[in-house]
């Protein structure tokens, strides 16, 4: 498997805290890989480090043989566009939109047409077993129903990579499951990258790798 | 994107409504004020529209000692006939008609007797008022004006004396009494030059020469009326040496030269506004919109924040979110824009149905108050449906002003949201 990303010595300052210090590894195309690490550790920053959502103060990030530290704000966004979909622990949809239109969302800015749109976010509604549900408002849906329509969304350009943060974490413990093989159906089915941060070890257990981190530092990998 | 636009209005239509609802205050209050102020200005031209023309010249003169016979007004004394043709030559002067009135006080009764050129814009306007009858054929017939005729039992064809000369009644006019310069009589200008002529009691007051006239209408091109008007100033009152006064205040001897603008401070009503106030209003307007607005930018600000923050976490721009920000802000404005227009559109409907009174300054139209058992009445208020009406270019105002600030709320908003960082508003939900 090649590798997908590629971190050297990297390091982000949170106020006087350091919540990554200093840290080197690699992902490869088509692992499911976990982050572990107890509260403070530095497991969100490193997602979102990863992800493009914050820049590192040293180090760097190879990305598919391309460094985005040096990326500014907008480069940043259209990488995020074309590279990567983020799954949040609290879901994060827009109040406002229906399911389709949630999973629609980042095409909303791209030239595709709209019908092509709402057809291709229609069909990976379907695929997570949104089917039901399409024209519902995220105020009508379950946690279990939001975190999908999360995974959709994140799923809809076509991503070489999903960083999922938490994804079960607010989740009962049936639904959690439920989300967690849906993430690993993505990744063995369709051989896609997933990174996820998670303090659950039975989720962390059927990961490729874990990685455990220690006050911004990999304690073990 | 204006799939998203549309949701986020129809979703939260109740914070939405209020940005519309200023949008259409704007709209209506800079329309209606723009409107009102420009029908106030165009009511000030009405009286001169009765007579179709835009300035009007007269003489100031003495009073006649005593009343018996015919007589000039003091305010309509003679003026020379060859004046006529100075004012033809003056720039921007498109045509010059004149006219002979005469205050007759007979035996039986008063009467106001005006003798004008039928051919020219004065007799033509007189001309469009006879409603039964002919004009006259010679100069020993008159035009009599419906109420004096009703008043004084005077029928068509009717034989009746005049300062002592016979005419005979040719046709009736339907004039209002109110109108500048209105009389009771009209005929040919020759027979009433005689008859001032041969006015013992106005020749003891004034000097008449056959061929005078006591009023002057000039109808000047629109833009060049008040050019046209200073230099009438110029050329007729250049006489410093004038000492006497008529009882009205006015330089016997001197010109008055009177223009729509003589009107416009006397329009007498509340609604009554200049384009100082209306600029300040119009001012105040938009400063209290551009802060309702930029108020409830700051809210969408802290209410949407999240939302920023997930639409730049999955790949949204700064320019993107511009393009979104910006088409909702226009559909508020569209939306806002068009309800105001048809608002303003059934104000001024229902406006339109006001009257509007303007005071007709004794001069233009003189009056023995000696003749009315109350003095004042002799003051003439006339009153006109206000003028108001719809322009398309008042819509350029309001249009902009909502334009420039939903342009600058929208750099605001813009400036805020570009600075947010989507890792700090996500991590803390």
């Amino acid at each position: 498997m090649n590798k997908l990303i590629t971190v050297k010595e990297l390091s982000k300052t949170l106020g006087k805290v350091k919540a990554v210090n200093n840290i080197s590894f690699s992902i490869k195309s088509g692992e499911l890989v976990a982050i572990q690490g107890h509260s403070g550790s530095g497991k969100s920053t490193l997602l979102s480090l990863l992800s493009g959502l914050e820049k590192q103060d040293n180090g760097e990030i190879i990305f598919d043989n391309k460094k985005i530290g040096n990326m500014n704000e907008d480069d940043l966004a259209l990488f995020r566009r074309k590279n990567v979909g983020i799954v949040f622990q609290s879901f994060n949809l827009i109040p406002t939109l229906n399911v389709v239109e949630n999973i629609a969302l980042p095409l909303f800015p791209t030239n595709i047409n709209k019908n092509e749109m709402m057809d291709k976010a229609q069909k990976i509604a379907e695929s997570v077993g949104l089917d039901n549900r399409l024209d519902h408002y995220p105020n009508e849906l379950s946690g279990g129903e939001q975190q999908r329509v999360a995974i959709a969304r994140a799923l809809i350009n076509n991503p070489k990579v999903i960083f999922a943060d938490e994804p079960t974490g607010n989740l009962d413990s049936k639904t959690g499951k439920k989300i967690l093989e849906l993430l690993q159906s993505l990744n063995k089915e369709k051989g896609l990258t997933i990174v996820m941060v998670t303090h659950d070890n039975s989720i962390a257990n059927v990961c490729d790798r874990i990685i455990k981190l220690k006050d911004g530092g990999i304690q073990d990998e | 994107m204006l799939r998203y636009a549309i949701k986020e209005l129809v979703k939260r239509k109740k914070k939405y409504a209020l940005n519309i609802l200023v949008i259409s205050l704007v709209v209506i209050l800079l329309i209606t004020l723009t409107s009102l102020n420009t029908a106030y200005k165009d009511a000030s031209k009405l009286p001169f529209e009765s007579i179709h023309s835009s300035i009007i010249v007269q003489k100031n003169g003495n009073v006649a000692e005593n009343t018996t016979g015919a007589l000039v007004s003091c305010s309509l004394a003679p003026i020379k006939k060859d004046l006529i043709s100075n004012i033809k030559s003056l720039d921007g002067v498109q045509e010059v008609s004149y006219g002979l009135s005469l205050w007759v006080f007979d035996e039986d009764n008063f009467k106001r007797i005006l003798g004008v050129n039928w051919d020219d814009s004065l007799g033509r306007k007189i001309k469009t008022k006879i409603y039964v009858g002919s004009l006259p054929q010679s100069d020993e017939e008159i035009i009599v004006e419906k109420t004096f005729a009703q008043e004084n039992n005077i029928k068509l064809n009717q034989k009746v004396i005049i300062s002592g000369k016979k005419f005979i009644v040719a046709g009736l006019s339907e004039t209002s009494g109110k109108d500048i310069v209105s009389s009771d009589v009209y005929t040919n200008l020759k027979p009433v030059q005689d008859m001032a002529y041969n006015s013992k009691n106005l020749q003891d007051t004034e000097t008449f020469d056959k061929s005078d006239i006591n009023i002057i209408f000039v109808d000047a091109k629109q833009t060049k009326v008040a050019d046209v008007s200073e230099e009438l100033d110029t050329l007729l009152n250049n006489d410093n040496s004038l000492t006497g006064k008529t009882p009205t205040g006015q330089k016997i001897g001197s010109y008055s030269i009177y223009t729509p603008e003589s009107f416009e401070n006397q329009i007498s009503s509340i609604f009554n506004i200049s384009d100082k106030i209306v600029l300040l209003l119009s001012i105040v307007i938009l400063i209290g919109i551009a802060l309702i607005l930029f108020k409830s930018i700051a809210h969408t600000i802290t209410e949407r924040k999240k939302e920023f923050g997930i639409m730049k976490a999955v790949g949204f721009t700064n320019k993107d979110l511009k393009k979104q920000l910006t088409l909702e802000v226009l559909i508020q404005v569209t939306i806002g824009f068009f309800i105001g227009v048809l608002i303003s559109l059934i104000i001024i409907f229902v406006l339109s149905g006001l009257t509007v009174s303007v005071n007709i300054p004794w001069e233009l139209n003189p009056y023995p108050h000696f003749l009315e058992s109350d003095p004042s009445a002799v003051n003439t208020v006339q009153t006109y449906p206000l003028p108001i009406q719809f322009n398309p270019h008042q819509l350029i105002l309001p249009l902009l002003s909502i334009l420039i600030i939903s342009f600058l709320a929208i750099q605001l908003l813009l400036k805020k949201i570009g600075r947010l960082k989507p890792m700090e508003v996500l991590k803390y939900e």
